[in-house]
């Protein structure tokens, strides 16, 4: 991935409910988060490229670097592709 | 859960899925009520509130106050409008309350057969208020119904909708209820509209991936399966009428034979799970042949009851769109019938003013 910055779209919100449970509120619709998802989509409020979010990322969670560089990876490219986020 | 604030509206839309009667005008819940209403709702866990009609935006005041309210809670809000009184003054308040989404229709690609649907011309008002809504930190869908008169528009509406720089738009074939099933002989598209329609669908899907989401809503009666309506009846969508009548589906009041939970004299939770409305048809124990034995039965969820009880007389039968459907003949013969000419506008019985 380039060093494209990453951000939520106009009218999509990260919403964490009081036990935690994290989900992404878009036009008519809701996506429920794992940890990660929700962790990384924190990150992206334009300031972060994807190797900062993960490098961030990896401080968190007990995962391998290559693991959670996929997860994030997977994860931007569907919401990129459905214009949820833009880098 | 969709919030329809009134069934007033200025454009006449024949394919408008609103009752007949379009209810008693003047017997609309009071802002307190809806404020009410929506407190119900985030203590239930609802996190996502439409707003619509009719056109939401008559009781403007009332609509920033309802999208602050839900805002405030940690909801997302959603308008659904046709945008002719969505001006800067309106569009800041909303904005400022929170609102997240706004979807804004349009009858046609151009000025003359806008018109003629919507019984009013308003064409180029709408497109200055996309224009202005676009270049605002808020979600925007472009949304038009296509029917017989306007299908072979389609390639016109997808140069318009990337000409003006749209991300989402919603291409939705008429479903018929209400108005629309009124006038469904006149509004019922040609099998050649449905299945070149998903050709330029797909094409334009793929050329335009990544840039603008395009969703075509298939029409159900030319589906050899049925929507699974509503994800379920009463199983994640509500809808509050103008009057306070709280539905399963925005459609439900075509079901005569059903009497809904008001919230003038009942908590939106009793509503929710414990109305003889909303337990009557949620999840599969209702249901018929051939839905019973089906393994879509949790898929489809039988289709729509709105549909069946249009259509055969019983809210409890399988959806006639299905081809499993003993009744499949009732929506075979509709879709083949020659065309209607005539329309009957949407317009409020003087008698019930």
């Amino acid at each position: 991935m380039s060093a494209a910055l990453y951000r939520l779209a106009r009218g999509v919100r990260l919403r964490r409910q009081a036990g935690g449970e994290a989900m992404l509120l878009v036009p008519e619709g809701i996506l429920s988060l794992n940890d990660t998802a929700a962790a990384a989509l924190e990150l992206a409020d334009g300031s972060r490229d994807f190797e900062t979010i993960v490098a961030a990322l990896s401080k968190t969670f007990d995962a391998s670097q290559s693991i959670l560089s996929q997860d994030v990876r997977d994860l931007f490219e569907a919401l990129v592709a459905r214009g949820f986020v833009i880098p | 859960m969709l919030c329809e604030l009134t069934y007033r509206c200025n454009l006449q839309c024949p394919y408008c899925y609103n009752p007949l009667n379009l209810g008693r005008l003047a017997d609309e819940l009071s802002r307190a009520e809806w404020l009410s209403a929506i407190d119900q709702a985030l203590e239930l866990g609802i996190v996502q509130f439409g707003f619509s009609g009719g056109e939401p935006t008559l009781r403007a005041a009332d609509l920033v106050a309802l999208v602050e309210r839900a805002t405030a809670g940690g909801a997302y809000t959603n308008l659904i409008t046709q945008g002719t009184f969505l001006d800067d003054a309106l569009l800041d308040q909303l904005l400022d309350a929170g609102l997240a989404h706004v979807q804004i229709s349009i009858q046609a690609p151009e000025t003359e057969l806008a018109a003629a649907i919507a019984g009013t011309d308003v064409h180029e008002r709408k497109i200055e208020v996309l224009r202005r809504t676009r270049e605002r930190d808020v979600a925007l869908t472009l949304n038009c119904v296509l029917h017989r008169l306007n299908h072979d528009t389609l390639p016109e509406i997808l140069a318009f909708a990337e000409r003006e720089g749209i991300r989402r738009l919603e291409l939705a074939n008429v479903q018929f209820y209400g108005w629309a099933y009124r006038n469904r002989a006149a509004l019922m598209p040609t099998r050649a509209q449905v299945e070149r329609g998903a050709e330029l669908v797909a094409a334009a899907q793929a050329r335009l991936a990544g840039a603008m989401e395009i969703t075509y809503v298939l029409p159900d009666y030319f589906e050899e399966l049925p929507k699974p309506c509503m994800h379920g009846w009463g199983q994640v969508a509500l809808t509050v009428t103008p009057d306070g009548r709280v539905l399963p589906c925005p459609a439900a009041t075509s079901i005569t034979t059903l009497t809904f939970p008001n919230l003038r004299s009942s908590t939106l939770r009793d509503a929710w799970y414990s109305s003889d409305a909303f337990t009557r048809y949620r999840g599969t124990a209702w249901m018929p042949e051939p839905c019973r034995s089906c393994e879509r039965k949790e898929l489809d969820w039988g289709g729509c009851r709105c549909q069946a009880f249009l259509l055969t007389g019983d809210a409890a039968a399988t959806d006639p769109a299905c081809a499993l459907s003993p009744r499949h003949d009732l929506v075979t013969a509709y879709r083949d019938a020659p065309a209607a000419e005539v329309l009957v506008p949407r317009r409020p019985d003087p008698a019930l003013r």
